[in-house]
């Protein structure tokens, strides 16, 4: 999250460089998440390919970049972020909302065991297939992952708004952010809330994914479920003033 | 592009001549290089990764870092138990079952073929650290085994006996030890399954009286003692120990050949977690099944080989990183096995790592875009160290 940083006033000098004071970026609202970066400070670049440029390909602008670089400051890279090829920012951010408690070894193993159940039981479905539908069976976990989350992101919410001491749901358009963040949260928790009692998570969450992906299943019901919500409220659209 | 004849020369031989296998050696062959240029890519990815010389008696040096294929029908009878689980959900998913040949492998088959049957028992030991292909070898051999015809005394995993038993009944035989009707019988439904053909043939020497109704003359079948021991659980325990005592006796004697393969046989020398109704911890000479297996291991029959494997993982009381047999036999079993001929399993060298990616490949099994590329490969090798365990838990997920 970026937020501006408070002006420097007369009490704060003996501060030191690029430490962030708190600041209140709305009144009645109280900045929860913020880095101890300053603005400063620069992202670090994790990308194998940058840096195995030979020098004398680089264009002007490049070189220019990379040598301002050199008189940069930059952040420290997150421990969660690799330069593999097999890294995905989507799985490691649905990693960690599956995590409890800071277990990311769990956390982890259960989505690996997750992605090899959705490959094994596609395979399976392959293999039973006949030859025109062979084509059609997708076996790469990664993609129906994807399409499936991609299947189950709402396109508009309800949001309460204060107006005349009631409180009413308003339907409101998305942030992409909030989307993808919601169709990962309802995920889960249908998953650990509507499982029977002796299934595991992997196995329960491959098949919430394989539903998901053929636009079947309860979080795609959950996804029409607040559409409908959003265009029985849309009366109230006229509230939203953003 | 004369690097990719050098590089894979036994690879081209194959795909010239399926059916010949000669000593290749390190010379080139003479083959049209424009010859290799034609061929499709997945051909001779083919070559590199898979044999069609399914019979392990004609494995050899060449066929080292090469799959071959073992039908659904033969898996099915020969190995009715003894195989990894993952290796069965493996060929559960590719509908196909297909073992690595190794140089380990390779070794003991060498022995096996010139062992002297006159000569008592030959004890080989398989060991390594975690996830480097013992109980797969052990597999091999043992496949190699039933293709010849000898009689397989398999137990999947020793570990299995000394742990998590919830029924132990007090012997009917011998009052200090205890019995294990439940891993007993299923035992013995797997021989059963492995050895049809061998339990008609050979005759019990002894009459044993099961109990005041039940007894068996001498004589007669040994499958009579195996249809006993599976109906009748109590007595299964007492029927694994006469099936021991029977072949072992009977092994001498020239009339079939005996392999006796133990998965983690340190086992049989270690702690149990059982314990009595007193809480009293049981030692495994205590088990009735572990004091006739010790038995069988002893090299005091001849007609056949005693193959055997150690490993850490399912043992207990044992240190993750302990892998020698010393550390895992401990002194007891360490000198009871003693003279044994020991074979170090490792990880794959480049070309087995090679053959194994390549089969994978072939079975669309790494399905992501990058798995593909050299950069994924070089991150495979990386992250597993080239540890068959451990690569195939990579690719699961990938």
């Amino acid at each position: 999250m970026a937020a501006p940083t408070a002006k420097v006033s007369r009490g704060w000098s003996g501060l030191a460089l690029g430490v962030r004071i708190a600041v209140l970026r709305l009144p009645g609202l109280t900045q929860v998440r913020w880095s101890r970066y300053g603005p400063e400070y620069q992202d670090p670049q994790i990308d194998k390919e940058y840096y195995r440029k030979p020098l004398a390909q680089l264009t002007e602008e490049e070189t220019y970049e990379r040598e301002l670089r050199k008189t940069q400051v930059i952040k420290a890279a997150p421990a969660t972020k690799t330069s593999s090829v097999f890294e995905d920012p989507v799985i490691s951010k649905f990693t960690n909302m599956m995590m409890k408690g800071g277990n990311k070894i769990l956390a982890r193993s259960l989505m690996t065991q997750t992605l090899e159940a959705v490959k094994r039981k596609q395979f399976e479905k392959y293999h039973a297939a006949s030859a025109e539908e062979q084509a059609t069976v997708e076996r790469n976990p990664y993609t129906i992952f994807h399409q499936a989350l991609k299947n189950c992101e709402p396109v508009i919410g309800l949001v309460p708004i204060l107006k005349g001491g009631h409180f009413y749901q308003v339907p409101v358009p998305l942030a992409e952010r909030r989307r993808r963040f919601l169709a990962m949260k309802w995920m889960i928790t249908e998953c650990r809330e509507k499982k029977p009692r002796r299934m595991l998570m992997p196995e329960k969450l491959s098949q919430e994914l394989l539903e998901a992906f053929c636009n079947r299943g309860p979080v795609i019901k959950r996804k029409h479920d607040m559409h409908k919500m959003a265009e029985a409220n849309r009366a109230l659209a006229h509230y939203r003033w953003w | 592009s004369l690097p990719p004849v050098l590089r894979f020369p036994c690879a081209v031989h194959q795909l010239l001549d399926p059916g010949r296998f000669s000593h290749l050696g390190t010379q080139a062959p003479q083959c049209p290089v424009a010859h290799l240029d034609n061929q499709v890519p997945t051909e001779r990815t083919r070559a590199i990764s898979r044999t069609l010389e399914n019979d392990p008696a004609k494995h050899g040096e060449q066929h080292v870092g090469q799959h071959y294929n073992i039908s659904i029908q033969e898996l099915k009878t020969v190995f009715p138990h003894g195989l990894p689980p993952r290796f069965v959900m493996q060929v559960k998913t590719f509908n196909e079952a297909c073992l690595m040949v190794r140089k380990p492998a390779l070794e003991l088959l060498h022995y096996l073929k010139n062992t002297n049957f006159a000569h008592p028992a030959v004890r080989y030991v398989l060991y390594g650290e975690k996830g480097t292909g013992k109980t797969l070898s052990l597999c091999h051999i043992i496949h190699f085994c039933a293709k010849q015809d000898w009689l397989i005394l398999h137990i999947p995993d020793a570990h299995l006996w000394v742990k998590n038993c919830r029924d132990l009944l007090q012997s009917t035989y011998n009052k200090q030890r205890f019995d294990q009707p439940l891993e007993a019988s299923i035992w013995l439904k797997n021989f059963k399954t492995a050895n049809e053909r061998f339990l008609s043939q050979i005759k019990v020497q002894d009459k044993y009286v099961w109990n005041k109704r039940e007894s068996t003359e001498k004589g007669s079948p040994l499958a009579e003692v195996v249809e006993q021991g599976i109906m009748r659980v109590r007595n299964a325990t007492d029927a694994v120990g006469i099936v021991l005592k029977e072949l072992k006796r009977q092994s001498s004697l020239g009339v079939f050949r005996l392999l006796v393969a133990v998965d983690g046989v340190n086992a049989l020398w270690g702690r149990t977690t059982l314990k009595r109704e007193d809480k009293s911890p049981i030692t495994p000479e205590e088990l009735a099944l572990i004091y006739n297996l010790r038995k069988m291991v002893k090299n005091d029959w001849q007609g056949g080989a005693i193959v055997l494997t150690v490993s850490q993982t399912g043992s207990l009381f044992k240190p993750r990183k302990a892998y020698l047999p010393q550390e895992l036999l401990g002194k007891e079993g360490f000198d009871t096995l003693d003279p044994f001929i020991p074979i170090l399993v490792s990880n794959y060298n480049p070309k087995e790592f090679e053959g194994c990616i390549q089969y994978y490949l072939e079975n669309n099994w790494l399905q992501h875009e990058k798995a593909h590329t050299e950069e994924g490969k070089k991150e495979l090798l990386f992250l597993s160290n080239r540890n068959p365990g451990l690569l195939e838990r990579l690719c699961a997920y990938l």
